[in-house]
């Protein structure tokens, strides 16, 4: 099976962009997933595999620590590697999502080159 | 802290590596607008050491114009798709201010975006605000871009 990645942001724009600059970047994933939110990812991640997860930080319902902090709780998901794409890129959050195991993150607004090279050594 | 250098500076940077727009800046308004007509505005609010707000406004056909440059495809009425971009604007460029302040030892927190639009409406300012308002012009026009920060 090709690999799939899960794009999860509120803002609508935002998961398009992302999309796109993954195609971009030249990074071979056969589907794209979206989620609006933190609980809307862990509900899609009950029926769904992906390889990757690119996740904003700042978001309603269930922000991205939040999605951290529950998605290492279940053991399915716990080892799927999350990068996290935020506009907040210098700040003590950062530190708080690599603590709960962030494998990675991109500050907004990125380059194509930007995904390429975080995302590049993930999948 | 320089708002003004720290505004123009996002600004820029969101529209050459995003949006794929020429912009120019021009000098900050000496006063500000409260009332906008046939536009879109995106709006952040900041809480803690420093109160206070951060929006775009720009008119109906530039908003069209940024909405269409971001997402690569043909924008010809006012959408959710505008008012997301707008609104994911305004989010992008007070990340950038966030994390100026942070840098200036003030710990701030971001709001999730709102977006206002409509033939026309009108803003408040928070009260005894310091407030910088720049334009920017790009083919289609110009927007403004705002920022209000109290006790900071």
């Amino acid at each position: 099976m090709g690999k799939r990645v899960l794009v999860i942001d509120d803002s609508s724009t935002m998961r398009k962009i992302v999309s796109r600059s993954l195609r971009q970047a030249g990074l071979d994933f056969d589907e794209i997933l979206e989620a609006g939110d933190g609980q809307e990812a862990l509900t899609l991640l009950e029926s769904q595999s992906v390889d990757l997860i690119l996740s904003d930080i700042n978001m309603p319902n269930m922000d991205g620590i939040e999605f951290l902090r529950q998605k290492k709780e279940i053991a399915g998901i716990a080892g799927i590697p999350v990068v996290m794409i935020t506009t907040e890129g210098g700040s003590d959050i950062i530190g708080e999502a690599k603590a709960l195991g962030a494998a990675g993150n991109i500050k907004k607004p990125f380059t194509p080159d930007k995904i390429e090279e975080v995302i590049g050594g993930l999948i | 802290m320089d708002l003004l250098k720290n505004i123009t500076d996002a600004t820029k940077e969101i529209f050459e590596t995003m949006i794929m727009l020429d912009i120019t800046p021009g000098d900050p308004l000496k006063e500000s607008v409260k009332s906008f007509k046939c536009s879109v505005s995106g709006v952040i609010g900041l809480a803690g050491n420093c109160q206070g707000m951060l929006a775009i406004h720009t008119p109906d056909d530039v908003a069209k114009a940024i909405t269409s440059s971001f997402l690569g495809m043909d924008v010809d009425e006012i959408n959710e798709d505008v008012t997301d971009a707008i609104g994911e604007l305004a989010n992008m460029l007070a990340g950038s201010i966030k994390m100026a302040l942070d840098g200036a030892g003030k710990d701030v927190t971001v709001s999730i975006p709102s977006c206002i639009h409509g033939e026309e409406y009108s803003m408040d300012c928070v009260a005894d605000a310091d407030w910088v308002v720049v334009p920017f012009t790009i083919e289609s026009g110009q927007f403004l871009v705002e920022l209000q920060l109290k006790n900071c």
